[in-house]
């Protein structure tokens, strides 16, 4: 009947209210709600078909561009950060405020003080009894384990019980909110990004990514001291270990190894095992002296600078070569060193002689890099919602109405959800007490 | 053959027993055979809890030592496990063949699937780093146990659409039983999400990421808030919230398998 009567409140606009009035009662409806939701859960859908967040290529691949010129302009490409996406989550957050004000306003503004019913109200209760007996405080409080006193009069006594599973609804909105609001400062005041350490390697940088990534300062350095990763006997990765150090203006912090699911953490960044990879390096013999240079690492003395700019596998089946860029006589010069070949790994450069002795394999390890400063609020949100599903789901608020009457008292009880469970517990009070049905 | 396998089949074979009584039971309606069922079923539980934890085992003595969650094997195996778990746990209101038969073909069905399929690899698999976590254990069981109650959800919600008198429960214990599972359900699916969370921060360094598992569990999630809603705030009833019901199974459905096959992401360990 509630049901009915609450959607025939909502759809038929009253003369003299003005549509400003009315727009406002829908925003705080829970058919606005349940439209919103329907539209999230929608946007998500879409967000798992479409591939997200890859550049044109691949969507032109995929589909004509027609239908790329439509995923772009409905921001398709990455619908979790569109703003019409974003909107929905906002008129969600309104909508839910209002809505959960709208509910437990009532409540707040004063609740009606609990008394105990009228004798012929009472006895008009599906669930009554009267006894004879008389009875004291001490033991009615034995009998009525967890009950709480609300109301006592020389006319009789109210207790209730489960209290707080009326608020159960208010815990886990307030918690979706603050779930909310914890993802929004994330993405406000947070970042995220990305490191790439050879062993040795020392950074005080991380690169955010996006359309225009660029390096971001992290205000301390981070060192790879070891990178080792292990396989089962099957291949499969086993462990991923960094070691580092943070340093912080010049001084050494603390050392840690990073593992998977075990991240390193200060001053609110954390740093995260992601990935790992290999890149070669070159050792050559410049002038007698043995160097290690990767791709695109300069290395200069006082009469030669060079640096290997292009790695090969395989020139022409003659195996792997490296191109190093040089200057002579002010002019820029490239030259191919092969590894294999005699006349072709070692040539004189600016009268020094430079020799292409090996290839190693060098691995680097991949770490990711956050800050997250809205992370407790979601966690607290989280926490709270699950404490709000049990009070709202596995508690219940109950009554139960003691009224002295002559030669005796009249009991009865109320609860509005989960009745059964409850008449039981009533049956077990009228056995205790030796109460006659009424 | 493993130990483990061999009880696993046994398990299997069970089901199937389950599911016949339950066909003998339908053609003569004999109560006595409903006698025999349910304590077939709490031995078919027990043994298929004993192979879980002979296979948990054997994993040590493979080396690697991890629960046996972590492959889709693992999980349709686990999965079966936690219907039955589900179907005991909520004896009393469910405590009707046409339910319980239900329940069994979906065990049955997962154990099955997972021991004929050719594309699942049945062996102990060594535990990757990201799964290597505390967090594996609560978070799968709170998610397959809500997919689990929305198991028995579903099943009030598809029994709902067909009359048999004296076989499938009145329309209003359905609708209660829909109701209860949900209740069940929600909160776990809850869990579920936000220990997934949880690790997520501590493995990918995100807690949400919007990979396409973790974006169809909020859908479901949705899906069942919604559900949730209609029915309290608006009083529905009967076939509307047993059709969601079918909705709502329909995404736990595409939560598990769908965004597996379909769809790849960060939780393709199970395929």
């Amino acid at each position: 009947m509630n049901a009915i009567k609450n959607k025939a409140a909502e759809q038929v606009t009253p003369p003299g209210k003005s549509l400003f009035q009315s727009l406002q009662g829908f925003i705080a409806s829970i058919k606005f709600s349940i439209i919103l939701l329907t539209c999230i859960a929608l946007g998500s859908i879409i967000g798992t078909i479409i591939k997200q967040g890859v550049g044109p290529d691949e969507y032109l691949s995929l589909y004509s561009e027609h239908t790329y010129q439509i995923i772009n302009l409905l921001g398709l490409n990455d619908v979790y950060h569109s703003p019409w996406f974003i909107a929905l989550l906002f008129l969600f957050a309104i909508n839910l405020t209002l809505c959960t004000v709208r509910r437990f306003m009532p409540a707040f503004k004063g609740s009606k003080k609990a008394s105990v019913p009228e004798e012929s109200a009472m006895m008009d209760m599906s669930m009554s009894f009267r006894a004879s007996t008389s009875i004291d405080d001490a033991h009615l409080f034995s009998i009525l384990k967890g009950y709480r006193i609300s109301y006592s009069g020389v006319e009789g006594k109210v207790f209730q019980k489960g209290v707080l599973s009326k608020y159960g609804v208010l815990f886990i909105h307030t918690s979706i909110m603050l779930i909310l609001i914890g993802g929004f400062v994330g993405l406000v005041a947070g970042f995220k990004g990305f490191m790439v350490l050879h062993k040795g390697d020392t950074k005080n940088t991380i690169t955010i990514g996006g359309e225009k990534p660029y390096e971001k300062p992290l205000g301390f350095s981070i060192k790879c001291k070891e990178f080792q990763v292990s396989f089962y006997p099957n291949g499969a990765p086993k462990d991923y270990v960094s070691t580092v150090e943070v340093i912080e203006n010049g001084k050494i912090i603390f050392e840690k190894q990073i593992r998977v699911n075990e991240p390193l953490s200060y001053k609110g960044v954390h740093i995260y095992q992601a990935s790992y990879g290999s890149a070669p390096s070159f050792t050559f013999t410049i002038g007698g002296e043995r160097v290690s240079l990767r791709e695109k690492e300069a290395y200069r003395n006082d009469n030669i600078s060079l640096m290997p700019i292009r790695f090969e596998q395989d020139i022409h089946n003659f195996g792997p070569g490296i191109m190093v860029a040089y200057l002579e006589q002010g002019e820029p010069r490239t030259v191919w060193f092969v590894k294999n070949i005699e006349r072709f790994n070692e040539k004189i450069i600016q009268g020094v002689p430079v020799r292409f002795v090996d290839i190693q394999e060098n691995i680097y390890t991949g770490l990711s890099v956050s800050r997250d400063p809205g992370i407790w609020i979601v966690w607290a949100g989280f926490a709270f919602i699950l404490f709000g599903l049990y009070i709202n789901f596995f508690q219940y608020y109950r009554r139960i109405y003691i009224r002295n009457i002559a030669g005796g008292y009249l009991v009865a009880g109320i609860a509005i959800k989960n009745k059964e469970a409850f008449k039981k517990e009533f049956e077990m009070l009228r056995e205790k007490l030796n109460g006659i049905p009424s | 053959m493993a130990f483990h396998h061999k009880i696993l089949g046994i398990v299997t074979l069970l089901y199937l027993c389950l599911f016949f009584i339950h066909l003998i039971f339908f053609a003569f309606k004999k109560e006595k055979i409903v006698a025999v069922m349910w304590p077939l079923l709490y031995g078919t539980l027990g043994l298929h809890t004993v192979g879980l934890i002979l296979r948990w085992l054997e994993s040590y003595r493979h080396g690697m030592g991890h629960a046996p969650l972590s492959n889709f094997y693992e999980s349709l195996v686990f999965y079966a496990w936690c219907v039955s778990l589900i179907v005991v746990f909520m004896k009393k209101r469910l405590n009707y063949p046409a339910i319980t038969v239900c329940a069994t073909v979906i065990s049955l069905f997962l154990m099955g699937y997972a021991s004929i399929s050719p594309s699942v690899d049945r062996n102990i698999q060594p535990l990757v780093p990201a799964l290597q976590s505390n967090w594996l254990h609560i978070h799968v069981l709170t998610c397959f146990l809500a997919y689990a109650s929305f198991a028995v959800s579903f099943i009030s919600g598809f029994l709902y659409m067909f009359t048999w008198k004296n076989v499938i429960p009145p329309r209003d214990i359905l609708d209660e039983i829909n109701y209860r599972s949900v209740v069940v359900g929600f909160p776990m699916l809850s869990a579920g999400i936000f220990t997934g969370a949880v690790w997520a921060h501590y493995a990918w360094g995100s807690y949400w990421s919007w990979d396409p598992k973790e974006t169809w569990s909020l859908i479901t999630w949705i899906v069942y808030a919604v559900f949730l809603h209609a029915r309290l705030m608006r009083g529905w009833k009967g076939k509307k919230i047993a059709i969601l019901s079918i909705v709502g199974f329909a995404s736990v459905i595409f939560t598990y398998f769908g965004v597996n096959f379909i769809l790849s992401g960060l939780h393709s360990y199970a395929t």
